[in-house]
């Protein structure tokens, strides 16, 4: 009996306590990021963005939750009922399980794997999938549409992505992403991969369905995208998804451009707070780019956007892994 | 024929006419406010100033200036102009700017023309005068401080009403019209006056803020309260009829109405039926027209033809009076009539129940013997033509019958028969005025004609017209005056026994005797209801009047505005009514109801729509496809010599303002009824 | 020269680097926000809000039924319909205005020659049905005596103009 308390069950529930203070603040993180993305659009529009439900409009989120969480669920009728309520689950838990492997202090990671950003890489190209099924479920023109765009839309970048990773992985000699961190202690990464950096940002904005790439949801064509039959708890989830995603993909930007947990620079009173703090902020600050870019460019076309992640960015980056690869090569800058 | 040039175009004008008509003639209007065409010239309001030359150099009043040879005239100058717009002006500073509160606003003489010769303010800076109103009965409301002075209703009271109750008193800024003694103006034509002022001093006390002009839809119809037919305009509003007024018809009513006419369209919405009703246990109750007619088929079914007869009433359409023959007839039933008050009439030839002078060839008669009738309570507008050959020659009118002021001089022969043989054998005086006369007519009332003698009075009354000379190739002085508006249609269709049938007097006999055992009543309600006896009674109608309080069955029919009828008047003048509002709740057109009941009785009507109904009264008379126009009838024999009562020859009418179901409904005739007719109660002495 | 001036300008993102430097300059100027039901914007003298009977200053109503308002609505919002009063003066014993057809286009206080219908500052009469929107005398009334005084107010400022 202790025996199985030590060794199956206690484990088991350690686990479930890490991934509880993992996925808590996470989705009190998405609620604030939806008020923040209204406030910051709307300061940038000489508006005040929601300032009624509580203090300075706090309180909007979770009046915004239980309004959907009160609102009636609608299948239609020509949907494909069991793949139509499983996109929403798949997308929302796609979004969290990315959450396993990021570290977001010195050792504060669920599942410190060798092959972490892997694992990332993996379970990003797997959120495709919840679009598709929704898409497909739906039964209708607008999300079937919808659907396909997003899907070729993250194929397309996921490419540019991977190469991006590629030049970091050389730079770094690991795929465990505290390495990855604890690699830019001299320089974050950001500063000598500059290019690769911007890439992996736009990337990873049309990677989230994000302004300017927002063309899945081009409410001018396509109403509202993949997710137009959805209402309530379904519309939720996928919409607690994408946000989760964005927080995910503004983590990754952090731990592979700009160091992580680390302060910025490695004297007194900024090395008195602690990682999470300087993650959480610097997470924060991409986050405030993704949405001071959807305030201030409007949507691309979309073959505009096609070309651009085949015809720029893949080259581009291809070349870049030759570069860096090379420049190792050539100066001897082999990771320890 | 003068030659004139009017703004540069020479026309040839009729001699002794004023320059205002040969303006009109030549096409262009001339602004007026006193001028009428059918009243004397004043010449008050000076707005229809024109320049005339040769002449002074000074704008010339049109309307009182004869044309002359050569004249030249000039409507459209500086000079012309000038002096309209200070004319205007001049008419402006004491008539008080209230037309949003004036129910002449939109129809109004006056602000039309200030519209082109009105300044867009005042220069008078003055205190404005205001008059006190002047009480002139209750159908004319007076708000006399709006008046401009034009006359125009003096005038008609004096001329053409013949009640010279109204004046104008006072000279200049206290000119006042006034009808002296604070009276109502006593005269069936009162309301007039309202048509003819030019602004809102004189409108309508009925009428009074209930609608504006251009809420209106307008119907040009046929007014049936009396027996002339005149031609009116019916203003609805929805579902309601508001108002009537005139028409222009110079055969008939020239461009007036009796009040009767006008004002009794309120009774329109008051004791309407509008639906079915079934007498159970004593009790009319409320039924669907299937109960109703499923009642009345049970009941004929039971019962052979003979024992069945009909009655039409005094404003049916001849649609629906053809519908209800030929039901009967198919019914085998030959009890039809029509003449419901047991006139004489004879139903052939057409000249012996016709007003063969025509109304407007009254105007020229110069001697007229009246039998039996009160021509103002009968029939105001002949009375109004009548007047006017007195006005316009030396006219002479002798009565029997009731002795009634007639607003011209009439000699009272006699009150009974016996004055009319005296006349007709020539030993009474006026007989010979009545030879010498070159257009002499004899008008024979419903009066005479309704009683027992009738036939026998008619038969006189013919032979004054042979004795007299009053038949001549172009001139028929033998007139009959109905005052039923449908009478002279139902005749000319044969509305009345067949071979063998019974006329009402042996309807009404048979009913209490027990022979007639169903009574279709199509809206009659001018006799005794009690002399109906057991008879099964359907009332087919659209007021709850006499004839509906009898009913067993009743089925609700459509008033002349609701319906699309036609009437021929009292001389044989055949016109159309039109639709001007909807029946009421389940109310229908009156030959539609026949003809559905036509199905349940088996009776077998083939016609389905309102041309098929006419094509058949045509079929049945082909008058009935002359609208519009009064056929003139063959002279030919009818009447019935033999011996007369004594009994004196009164008026049908006893009260002017009640007599249809619509009138008795009207609350404005009942007003008029008390002020007019009883003149019982708080008036005394001089007031009354 | 040109070429690379303008891949130079491309591949630095300047343009999309200078869109964004708007917006945070934005992000941190004064904000334009009118809170609403706290605060309000400046309303015209001559703004078109609910319609509004007023009375004379002695408790008579203005209106006068004239029916001008009725026959000027373009939208055939107003139904009137008169009566001589006891002291014979001539009011409307029924106006009814369907505010869901009106079009507050104004016309009926320019026609009205009393100014007694005049379309007075409130904007805010939303209701919950139907209904409640269509105005009678009565609630015209009601609203002529509580704006009265801006109504008043408003007319006499946009008197000079007019």
């Amino acid at each position: 009996m202790a025996e199985f308390w030590f060794t199956y069950a206690w484990p088991t529930i350690w686990i479930v306590i890490k991934i509880l203070f993992i996925v808590v603040p996470l989705l009190i993180a998405v609620a604030y990021l939806t008020y923040a993305e209204r406030k910051v659009i709307g300061f940038m529009q000489l508006r005040m963005g929601p300032n009624v439900v509580g203090p300075f409009g706090l309180l909007q989120p979770f009046a915004d939750g239980l309004k959907l969480m009160a609102k009636e669920a609608i299948i239609p009728t020509g949907s494909n009922r069991v793949v139509f309520l499983l996109a929403p689950m798949i997308t929302f838990v796609l979004a969290l399980v990315g959450w396993a492997v990021i570290p977001v202090a010195d050792g504060w990671v669920l599942s410190n794997i060798n092959v972490g950003i892997l694992y990332l890489f993996a379970i990003s190209s797997l959120g495709v999938y919840g679009i598709i099924m929704a898409g497909w479920a739906s039964n209708s023109k607008y999300p079937f549409l919808g659907a396909l765009r997003s899907a070729a839309q993250m194929i397309s970048y996921e490419i540019s992505i991977g190469f991006v990773i590629v030049t970091v992985l050389l730079a770094v000699g690991s795929l465990n992403l505290s390495d990855i961190v604890l690699a830019q202690q001299k320089i974050w990464f950001f500063i000598p991969l500059f290019p690769m950096f911007v890439i992996f940002f736009i990337s990873g904005l049309a990677e989230t369905n994000r302004a300017p790439f927002d063309l899945p949801e081009a409410e001018a064509e396509l109403v509202s995208g993949y997710n137009v039959e959805y209402s309530a708890m379904a519309f939720a989830l996928f919409f607690l998804g994408e946000y989760a995603n964005m927080i995910l993909i503004s983590a990754m930007t952090v731990i592979l451009f700009l160091g992580g947990w680390l302060a910025p620079f490695d004297i007194a009173p900024f090395t008195w707070v602690p990682g999470v703090i300087w993650f959480a902020l610097k997470v924060s600050f991409v986050l405030f780019v993704f949405l001071w870019v959807r305030a201030t460019l409007p949507r691309y076309r979309y073959d505009q956007l096609m070309r651009l992640g085949w015809k720029v960015f893949l080259p581009f980056s291809l070349l870049w892994v030759v570069v860096t690869a090379g420049a190792i090569v050539a100066f001897d800058w082999f990771p320890k | 024929m003068p030659k004139v040039t009017v703004d540069g175009t020479e026309i040839e004008v009729p001699a002794g006419i004023t320059v205002l008509q040969a303006c009109e003639m030549a096409g262009t209007e001339i602004p007026r406010f006193c001028y009428h065409e059918r009243l004397s010239i004043a010449g008050n309001c000076r707005m229809c100033l024109v320049e005339v030359s040769p002449g002074p150099p000074k704008p010339a009043a049109s309307c009182a200036l004869p044309v002359g040879e050569g004249m030249e005239i000039k409507t459209d100058t500086e000079m012309v102009r000038k002096a309209r717009n200070g004319v205007m002006e001049f008419l402006l500073i004491n008539h008080p700017l209230d037309c949003p509160i004036c129910d002449q606003g939109g129809e109004c003489d006056l602000q039309d023309q200030a519209m082109a010769y009105g300044f867009d303010h005042s220069r008078f800076e003055e205190n404005k005068r205001a008059v006190k109103d002047k009480y002139m009965g209750p159908l004319v409301k007076t708000i006399m401080t709006r008046c401009i002075h034009c006359t125009r209703c003096v005038r008609f009271a004096t001329e053409i009403a013949g009640v010279p109750e109204l004046g104008m008193l006072g000279r200049g800024e206290h000119a006042e019209i006034t009808t002296y003694l604070e009276k109502s103006l006593e005269s069936e034509l009162s309301a007039n006056v309202i048509d003819l002022c030019p602004v809102g001093a004189l409108t309508s006390k009925p009428y009074a803020f209930v609608s504006r002009p251009w809420e209106l839809v307008t119907t040009e119809s046929i007014d049936v309260m009396d027996a002339l037919g005149s031609a009116i305009r019916v203003d609805s509003r929805q579902t309601e009829v508001l108002r009537v007024l005139p028409r222009l018809n110079e055969d008939v009513n020239e461009e007036w109405i009796a009040d009767k006419s006008r004002y009794a369209v309120d009774g329109l919405a008051r004791q309407r039926l509008d639906r079915p009703y079934l007498r159970v246990d004593g009790k009319l109750r409320e039924a669907s027209w299937q109960e109703a007619f499923a009642a009345i088929g049970e009941r004929v079914k039971e019962t052979k033809g003979e024992r069945i007869a009909a009655i039409a009433g005094d404003q049916c359409d001849a649609e629906a009076m053809i519908a209800l023959k030929d039901l009967m007839g198919a019914l085998g039933s030959a009890n039809i009539d029509c003449r419901q008050d047991g006139a004489k009439l004879p139903t052939t030839p057409r000249a012996g129940y016709l007003l063969n002078s025509t109304i407007a060839g009254l105007e020229t008669v110069d001697a007229v013997l009246l039998v039996g009738t009160n021509l103002r309570w009968e029939a105001p507008l002949i009375n109004t033509r009548l007047r006017k050959a007195w006005l316009q020659g030396d006219m002479r009118a002798a009565a029997i019958g009731p002795d009634v002021d007639l607003t011209y001089p009439v000699e009272n022969l006699g009150t009974g028969p016996d004055t009319l043989a005296a006349v007709a054998d020539g030993s009474n005086a006026f007989a010979d005025v009545l030879k010498i006369a070159e257009r002499a007519a004899i008008i024979v009332g419903m009066g005479a004609l309704a009683r027992p003698d009738g036939a026998s009075i008619l038969a006189a009354a013919r032979t004054i017209a042979d004795n007299c000379g009053m038949v001549q190739d172009d001139w028929n002085g033998f007139n009959v005056l109905h005052t039923a508006a449908s009478r002279v249609g139902a005749l000319d269709l044969g509305f009345v026994p067949g071979a063998g049938g019974r006329d009402v007097e042996n309807i009404l006999a048979g009913a209490i005797a027990g022979d007639i055992d169903v009574v279709y009543l199509l809206a009659a309600d001018e006799f005794d209801t009690t002399r109906l006896g057991n008879a099964f009674v359907i009332y087919q109608g659209h007021h709850g009047d006499a004839g509906a309080h009898r009913a067993d069955v009743i089925l609700p029919g459509s008033a002349y505005t609701e319906k699309n009828g036609t009437y021929v008047n009292t001389e044989g003048r055949v016109q159309l009514a039109r639709q001007a509002a909807q029946p009421p709740g389940d109310a229908r057109e009156d030959w539609a109801i026949v003809r559905a009941l036509s199905d349940v009785i088996g009776g077998g009507l083939n016609f389905n729509t309102l041309g098929d109904v006419r094509s058949r009264l045509v079929e049945v008379n082909p008058l009935f496809d002359q609208v519009g126009e009064a056929v003139p009838a063959q002279w030919a024999p009818f009447g019935e010599p033999g011996p007369m009562s004594s009994e004196i020859l009164a008026s049908p009418v006893s009260n002017y303002y009640m007599t249809c179901p619509i009138s008795r409904a009207s609350e404005t005739m009942a007003e008029c009824s008390r002020e007019f007719v009883r003149n019982d109660g708080a008036r005394t002495g001089t007031d009354g | 020269m040109a070429f690379l001036d303008r891949a130079a300008r491309g591949l630095l993102l300047t343009e999309i680097v200078r869109g964004m430097w708007l917006t945070l300059r934005y992000f941190f100027k004064e904000k334009v926000t009118v809170n609403y039901p706290y605060e309000k914007g400046p309303l015209s003298p001559r703004f078109r809000g609910e319609h509004v009977l007023r009375r004379y200053p002695n408790g008579e109503e203005r209106c006068i039924a004239c029916k001008l308002c009725e026959a000027i609505c373009p939208a055939q919002a107003i139904t009137i319909e008169a009566e001589p009063r006891e002291d014979g003066s001539r009011r409307a014993t029924r106006y009814d205005i369907d505010m869901t057809k009106c079009i507050y286009c104004g016309y009926c206080q320019e026609a009205c020659p009393v100014d007694a219908i005049v379309e007075g500052p409130n904007f805010e009469f939303a209701t919950e049905t139907r209904e409640e929107l269509m105005y009678n005398k009565d609630k015209l009334l009601e609203n002529g005596d509580r704006w009265e005084a801006e109504v008043a107010a408003a007319l006499a400022a946009d008197a000079p103009y007019r």
